[in-house]
């Protein structure tokens, strides 16, 4: 076999298994599209005779997954305010000073990244227990939190340490206070930056289930919570219709993203393009 | 700009909810690990005795095999991503239009942000036994009740994520390797196949690593994939730790649990973050 011939089926090859993986990636998603628009009330053969938005209907005439869906909105709001605020302080704290063990203390608030969520969890719960925290948002609210906060300090860290310190120093000199200098120069150069670690932490929050369930009592669940009860119960297609809804939101916190940041400048910058 | 060497006291808010919420549940956890179980007792008692008994209960089969489950599953699906990634990231980088590959990564991107429930439902409602595929499988005499076949729906479901962010990964590290490198190769005579394996996947080899263990460490700490698309039959670390909490309470095993599962996640991004970086950090 001559090497050209040998390099014309490993390129074939290669475009077959990488049109394979597209499928594989896609094809779910597309199911569960065409699946949450389905007329029919029981689970038959694609591709659905009629269309309609009977699931959509289905799931928001449903009190618990709209329980569930309010408690999430109220958890997630409460959780980002809470570790963005904690998070912009501990950043501009470490951003403006060098001191011994400034790279240790980041990676200990980057740690819970690398936990596992489920011993988050558990280990929160027995804490919660013991120190005698029984109110359900509040447990809720503590592990929220904690898997929310690295990703606004890491966010802000980026935004921060991106900025020239000359401009900070420029609005010094003139006159301003650190707290203006700080206001009106750096957070208005460091905003796009720490609007994005916000719709991450929101994301984040809105779709945790390994903390969240270690933490739910039976009042108090969020949505992600309520939709993995009643999918281990039935296979219900308003499920379906919560799936799309949560697709179509992650696609547009990604174009957010996009038009924040730009995805192409964070993801797909090397040197030889 | 005065006090550079001490650290601003703004980051104390954070570090008081780092205590209150990390630190003294994690040191209470390796406590509780140690503390002897009663049966029907929510939790240890206060000043019960300690003991080794939950970390050596864990060496029995009945245990070791969950963990054996888990260390097996997520080093295949871990594998494979990076198998299916690489050819995948070399399309992306160095085959696609600028426009296309925009368009690329943002699907890449927004595969990576699915809500992991959403993938698992999809995933389930498509190849699973209920699902529409359901009666083209079994027409192939594929069984969906199968051990080996809840098995690859796992493993799928953990591919489902590890092959979008292993291709991002990859995708910036063949970014970085010059193309002329492999061109003046294939100037020399050398076939395609051979000017990439002996080129590009040795200069690549940090950022392969680099997928590979997070792949895997993203896999072993897998609770909802598992948990949904595993239907009670395969059971991960992380499914037997809530287990041992919501089904039989027995919170000092749950721990004991929870620590070696910890540390192992510590092990392996300490391997990630050191060996990986500082033996190719020139």
């Amino acid at each position: 076999m001559t090497p050209r011939r040998a390099d014309d089926i490993i390129r074939f090859l290669c475009k077959l298994m990488n049109c394979a993986i597209v499928l594989f990636l896609l094809t779910p998603i597309i199911v569960t599209t065409l699946m949450a628009f389905d007329a029919r009330d029981y689970l038959g053969p694609l591709p659905p005779p009629a269309l309609s938005f009977r699931w959509f209907t289905a799931f928001f005439s449903d009190s618990y997954f709209l329980k569930g869906l309010a408690i999430s909105l109220k958890l997630a709001a409460c959780s980002v305010a809470i570790s963005l605020t904690a998070g912009i302080a501990t950043a501009y704290a470490t951003d403006q000073t060098t001191f011994r063990g400034k790279d240790a203390l980041i990676a200990f608030f980057l740690s819970p990244l690398v936990v596992p969520p489920v011993v988050t969890g558990f280990a929160l719960l027995l804490f919660l227990s013991k120190i005698g925290v029984i109110d359900g948002f509040a447990r809720l609210l503590c592990g929220h939190i904690i898997i929310t906060i690295p990703y606004t300090i890491r966010a802000t860290l980026a935004a921060l340490s991106g900025i020239d310190r000359s401009y900070t120093e420029a609005a010094l000199i003139l006159g301003a206070t650190k707290r203006r200098a700080f206001w009106d120069v750096t957070f208005p150069l460091a905003r796009t930056g720490i609007i994005s670690g916000a719709i991450f932490a929101f994301a984040i929050s809105m779709d945790d289930v390994a903390v969240s369930i270690m933490l739910t009592d039976a009042k108090t669940y969020t949505l992600p919570i309520a939709l993995i009860s009643s999918m281990r119960a039935n296979f219900d297609l308003s499920i379906a219709a919560a799936s799309v809804m949560l697709m179509a939101m992650t696609v547009l916190l990604i174009v957010i993203l996009e038009k924040l940041i730009g995805l192409n400048r964070a993801i797909g910058q090397g040197v030889f393009r | 700009m005065d006090s550079k060497r001490r650290p601003n006291p703004l980051f104390l808010p954070a570090a008081g909810l780092f205590l209150l919420l990390f630190v003294l549940p994690m040191a209470g956890l390796v406590v509780e690990s140690l503390r002897t179980y009663v049966p029907g007792r929510i939790g240890s008692a206060e000043g019960a005795p300690f003991t080794a008994a939950n970390y050596a209960e864990l060496v029995k089969p009945s245990f070791a095999v969950f963990f054996f489950q888990t260390l097996r599953l997520s080093l295949a699906a871990a594998l494979v991503g990076v198998f299916c990634a690489l050819p995948l990231a070399h399309w992306t980088a160095r085959k696609l239009s600028p426009r296309w590959r925009t368009l690329a990564i943002g699907f890449f991107v927004t595969l990576m942000f699915l809500s992991v429930l959403v993938r698992t439902y999809a995933l389930e409602l498509t190849f699973g036994a209920v699902g529409p595929l359901g009666p083209a499988l079994r027409a192939i005499g594929i069984s969906t009740n199968s051990r080996g076949y809840i098995e690859i729906l796992v493993a799928a479901g953990l591919l489902h994520y590890i092959i979008p962010m292993s291709t991002l990964t990859l995708l910036a590290t063949f970014q970085n390797v010059d193309p002329r490198l492999t061109d003046a190769a294939q100037v020399l005579g050398a076939p395609a196949w051979k000017a990439h394996l002996t080129i590009t996947l040795p200069l690549c080899i940090r950022g392969i690593l680099a997928a590979f263990l997070f792949g895997f460490t993203f896999s072993i700490s897998a609770f909802v994939i598992p948990m949904i698309l595993g239907k009670g039959r395969v059971l991960f670390i992380s499914n037997l730790i809530y287990t041992r909490f919501s089904e039989i309470a027995n919170y000092p095993s749950g721990a004991a649990i929870s620590v070696v599962l910890f540390v192992l996640a510590m092990l392996l991004v300490y391997v990630m973050t050191h060996l990986v970086n500082k033996r190719w950090a020139q």
